[in-house]
């Protein structure tokens, strides 16, 4: 398919022309970003639907066939199935959204070739992080992506927090990042190739101690990647500290690509069968109900807005995750598969929902100066259109229909409600502390205005329309839930899940 | 099984949860009011601070209203979780670190004896 490389070729040929545009002047700069992330849409919008349309997609770099003279793959491939796709639309989608959000927000910041460079870097990292069906390949796009996502949250370098958050994420993310290298390096010692679909088969003839030892390595790496507790802590000093605009592509984006999918493709496309799937399935519920009570209670004592929107994220990775538990743990039925359909509908409305709430947060301190909740009273007065498109993403991101969390959450209370009772329980007590959190800052946004909040008013049009565009994804997606749930999130699900194909797509059966 | 999910249905529960908080809201107030139809008894409490109430010695916060009580029921039931919680965020970097250390070693455990 020959669409797919550009999916590359435009973000990294816009990444590095950009401080040579940049010598323009700040339109031809700010023009530049939005055309390059656009075009990056538009491809991946065409590889979705190419992939939705026509099945699983494979692109061998540098020849027609992964194989060389010899019978097995030697070549960096790309293999993009739907779930694949259904992440480069996702990563496409908000990260363009956040351009445009830049526009306005970023205007009164200095060193913004270098800001749009990192932002145009960070979506590449995650976008080769989706298609690419080689494990050292997906190591230098998680590096890539990891590196950019330092360098964003310690943006703003006038502040401490920015510097503080930014060292410690960096230090504390290559340690994961090196657990990862690590688990790679000995998954090829021990097999001598590193393109997944050959190590599914290499691991199902013959699954070694050396296998589970990396896939341990991996896993513990990719759970603090995805903010899984009690490895999240990282996520709420770096996602609060970064610039909105940046956070909103860390929770919604970062957290889900360079974690959750690679934990999912990892699990399911290169292990699957081979290892106990009950086992590790348990093992991610353990962290699954671990997460998602500390991030929500986390959230619900936060005075912080951007914080609170961070503990939450993490709250929100915790269904996520419980989903894709309950998927490996019941491998084959079909509680499992809507387990995962609703853990991958989830990822995607978690884009959206946090996408937006992390831009309103950044319109709110833009107009403001504060992310402090003491200080924001009454703010539903003078930013009705900022609070009313908060209003949404705090509904929908609790759950309420007929918003589109509402689907997702729907089927992960009722697959592990299904799978085991406890399981549903315990998602419905997170979702109790996730509800208290977002009713304070809804209480506090309408209530009585203080004076503080009177000269604030909405954002200007490059911020409003990112929010509204978000908005109406978050209403629309909410009246189609079970269209969108069988046409995509199932069969999503149901690719993931067969290793097989994912295996004979490589070797030519697909 | 697997939700059957119309959102005509949750418009009607929508409705009928509106007319429950206007009927709750009209039992509030008659249940406050005592004798009189104005002053503070009329006023409804749910939660939180009250906004009209100026403290002694604390005139100048005046004009500065919060939201931040509004859970206070639900973080003084559960205020030992939520310091253990708290105590546990530290920010600092060794935390973190020996957090990354214990878990890998915690799933390496796990997928050794049963993976």
């Amino acid at each position: 398919m020959m669409a797919l490389p550009y999916l590359m070729i435009i973000p990294l040929f816009g990444a590095f022309s950009m401080p040579m545009v940049s010598l323009a002047g700040r339109k031809a700069r700010e023009a530049w970003a939005v055309l390059i992330s656009g075009a990056t849409l538009a491809v991946g919008s065409w590889v979705f639907y190419r992939v939705y349309e026509k099945g699983t997609v494979l692109y061998t770099l540098g020849a027609k066939s992964p194989l060389g003279q010899a019978n097995f793959p030697i070549r960096i491939v790309w293999e993009v199935d739907l779930f694949g796709a259904l992440m480069v639309l996702m990563v496409a989608f908000v990260s363009f959204m956040a351009v445009l959000y830049s526009l306005g927000y970023m205007r009164h910041d200095t060193g913004l070739d270098k800001y749009y460079t990192l932002i145009l870097i960070l979506e590449l990292g995650m976008l080769g992080i989706a298609i690419t069906g080689d494990l050292f390949n997906f190591y230098v796009f998680l590096e890539i992506m990891s590196i950019a996502s330092y360098a964003l949250v310690a943006f703003r370098n006038d502040t401490q927090e920015g510097i503080e958050a930014g060292i410690k994420y960096m230090l504390v993310g290559s340690m994961a990042s090196s657990l990862i290298l690590l688990g790679i390096a000995l998954l090829y010692g021990q097999y001598g190739t590193l393109t997944m679909g050959y190590l599914a088969l290499k691991l199902s003839q013959n699954a070694t101690v050396v296998g589970k030892v990396a896939l341990a390595l991996l896993t513990s790496g990719l759970l603090f990647k995805s903010g899984a507790s009690p490895v999240h802590m990282w996520l709420a000093d770096a996602h609060p500290a970064a610039p909105s605009s940046i956070s909103a592509m860390l929770s919604g984006l970062v957290i889900k690509i360079g974690g959750i999918y690679a934990l999912a493709r990892i699990a399911f496309s290169v292990y699957g069968i081979s290892i106990s799937v009950k086992t590790v399935g348990w093992l991610i519920i353990l962290f699954a109900c671990i997460t998602l009570i500390v991030g929500n209670a986390m959230a619900v004592i936060q005075t912080d807005m951007k914080r609170l929107l961070a503990y939450s994220s993490v709250g929100q990775i915790g269904y996520i995750l419980l989903g894709i538990g309950i998927g490996l743990a019941a491998y084959g039925s079909r509680t499992g598969e809507i387990a995962l359909a609703g853990a991958i509908y989830h990822t995607f409305n978690h884009a959206l929902m946090k996408g937006l709430l992390f831009l309103i947060a950044g319109a709110v301190i833009h107009q403001l100066g504060t992310r402090d909740l003491n200080d924001l009273s009454g703010l539903a007065k003078t930013m009705p259109k900022t609070t009313f498109a908060f209003l949404i993403g705090a509904a929908a991101i609790v759950g309420m229909p007929p918003l589109n969390g509402f689907a997702s959450k729907w089927l992960i209370y009722e697959s592990s409600a299904l799978f085991n009772p406890v399981l549903g329980a315990i998602a419905i007590i997170g979702t109790a502390f996730c509800t208290a959190a977002y009713v304070r800052v809804l209480y506090t946004f309408f209530g009585r205005p203080s004076e503080k909040v009177m000269e604030a008013k909405d954002p200007e049009k490059s911020m409003l329309w990112p929010m509204v565009i978000l908005t109406i994804a978050i209403i629309v997606m909410g009246l189609f839930p079970w269209g969108i749930s069988d046409k995509v999130m199932i069969p999503a699900a149901r690719a993931l899940e067969n290793q097989l194909a994912y295996v004979a797509t490589l070797m030519g059966g697909g | 099984m697997f939700g059957y999910w119309d959102a005509l249905y949750f418009l009607f529960v929508f409705i009928i949860g509106l007319i429950l908080a206007y009927l709750l809201d009209r039992w509030a107030k008659r249940s406050g009011m005592g004798t009189r139809k104005t002053g503070p008894g009329a006023k409804i409490f749910i939660s939180g601070e009250d906004p009209d109430r100026v403290i002694p010695g604390f005139e100048h916060l005046e004009g500065h209203y919060t939201g931040r009580n509004v859970m206070w029921g639900l973080t003084y039931a559960l205020k030992r979780f939520f310091t253990v919680l708290r105590a546990d965020h530290t920010g600092l970097l060794t935390d973190y670190a020996s957090y990354l250390v214990i878990v890998t070693a915690f799933v390496m455990g796990v997928l050794l004896i049963w993976g």
